[in-house]
């Protein structure tokens, strides 16, 4: 291309109108199509993922079969203080026969290859029940170990070793009172984080 | 329009992992499991080839001067409806892929395919373009996720093939991702390279 012509175009008003004018169309022909196929999935992906939601706070209570879950709890400043640098996702009462047993609390905390999504059961008296974790991006073979709950050096499973523990432990932290994966450290701190957040949020629940 | 020619160009001479070097990221980050690498490969053949068409089918109505804007938008649209329908109806892939799904949109083969290919060419040239090239990703990435999956982890889509105790661990991490690549672009060079001397 000629450099006069490309100098003549840049000046030509009716020229970058048309620019304008076929990419809006274009995103707007884009959007609409967008808008079709999120109407056919979207309900279908809620579903998916309320049913994700539910598995994964079954896996955390003591009683699984029993259990039903409420619908998500307000979020109150007080909680959202309580997790501290963990951020709070949600919160849902666990019912046993209309009764409220404990807490599935929600909490996304740092690992060492992004955010660890993690639901934490805490019962009414405030002892941690079990602790599955949603979604994660920690390395294969590595931090992997810890979202699948494998056995420390004592031999519990590094996700099991919460259970029981509550705030009356004092804050949980790696080498004190809480075991590591070998080579995982960080992706075990993380996950120690997040229940170290669910139980402060559980506190605030009383 | 030359089929033949087309399909020995994105298989071989002309492969888009191994000889354009393009989409190396997507290739070295999610080549760990061979359902990974299907799914992955599957995806980025259909997204592809309906870029491909669409680019091709509007390419003279494209002013110059924004075809990149254009190329991005129509690319970004079916990467997420294809991440919409995976979501919704193949979730344990969609799961396993996790971000690198949304990512095809910067996915230098689609882009760069549009650009070398379809904005010049007709639709049917383009269509068929879409389906190789989209091949020989998705068989660069059946190879690394052999490789990797195989020696790396010892299993093969998840079946346990070489005992537990075996495997080289660092396959399956992002430097063996490097390093198989890199001994596949050699080996795929050297091939090359012979066949060019053999005519």
């Amino acid at each position: 291309m000629s450099t006069k012509s490309k100098e003549t175009l840049q000046m030509d008003p009716a020229y970058i109108i048309k620019l304008t004018v076929t990419l809006l169309i274009t995103c707007v022909v884009v959007a609409a199509a967008l808008g079709g196929v999120n109407a056919v999935t979207e309900e279908k992906i809620d579903e998916i993922n309320r049913a994700k939601t539910v598995e994964a706070m079954k896996a955390v209570v003591a009683d699984p079969d029993n259990t039903t879950f409420s619908d998500k709890l307000a979020l109150t400043d007080e909680m959202t203080a309580a997790s501290g640098s963990v951020a709070l996702d949600s919160v849902y009462e666990a019912q046993v026969g209309g009764a409220t047993v404990g807490y599935a609390i929600k909490v996304v905390a740092s690992g060492s290859q992004g955010k660890i999504e993690m639901m934490v059961g805490v019962d009414s008296e405030g002892a941690v029940t079990g602790v599955s974790i949603v979604k994660n991006a920690e390395t294969a073979g590595i931090g992997s170990k810890v979202m699948t709950n494998m056995p420390t050096a004592s031999g519990v499973g590094v996700l099991s070793q919460f259970e029981g523990k509550s705030a009356a432990d004092g804050i949980l932290t790696v080498g004190a009172n809480v075991d590591a994966i070998s080579g995982a450290t960080v992706s075990t701190r993380g996950v120690t984080n997040g229940v170290n957040a669910a139980l402060a949020v559980a506190g605030v629940l009383g | 329009m030359n089929i033949g020619k087309q399909f020995k160009e994105g298989l071989l001479t002309q492969n888009p992992v191994l000889v354009q070097m393009l989409g190396l990221c997507s290739t070295m980050a999610i080549t760990t499991s061979i359902m990974n690498g299907l799914g992955m490969g599957v995806s980025v053949l259909i997204i592809l080839t309906a870029a491909n068409v669409v680019i091709s089918a509007i390419r003279k109505i494209v002013p110059d001067k924004i075809r990149i804007a254009m190329f991005i938008v129509v690319i970004a649209g079916f990467v997420t409806c294809v991440d919409l329908l995976l979501q919704a109806f193949f979730e344990s892939i969609a799961a396993s892929l996790g971000v690198f799904i949304p990512l095809i949109v910067v996915n230098c083969i689609i882009l760069g395919r549009a650009e070398s290919f379809s904005y010049k060419n007709g639709v049917g040239a383009s269509f068929f373009d879409g389906i190789f090239q989209g091949l020989g990703y998705t068989a660069v990435l059946l190879a690394m996720c052999f490789i990797r999956e195989l020696l790396g982890a010892g299993t093969l889509a998840g079946f346990r093939i070489i005992p537990e105790q075996f495997p080289i661990g660092i396959l399956t991490l992002p430097v063996g991702g490097f390093l198989v690549l890199g001994f596949l672009i050699a080996a795929m060079q050297w091939a090359l390279s012979k066949s060019k001397e053999g005519k």
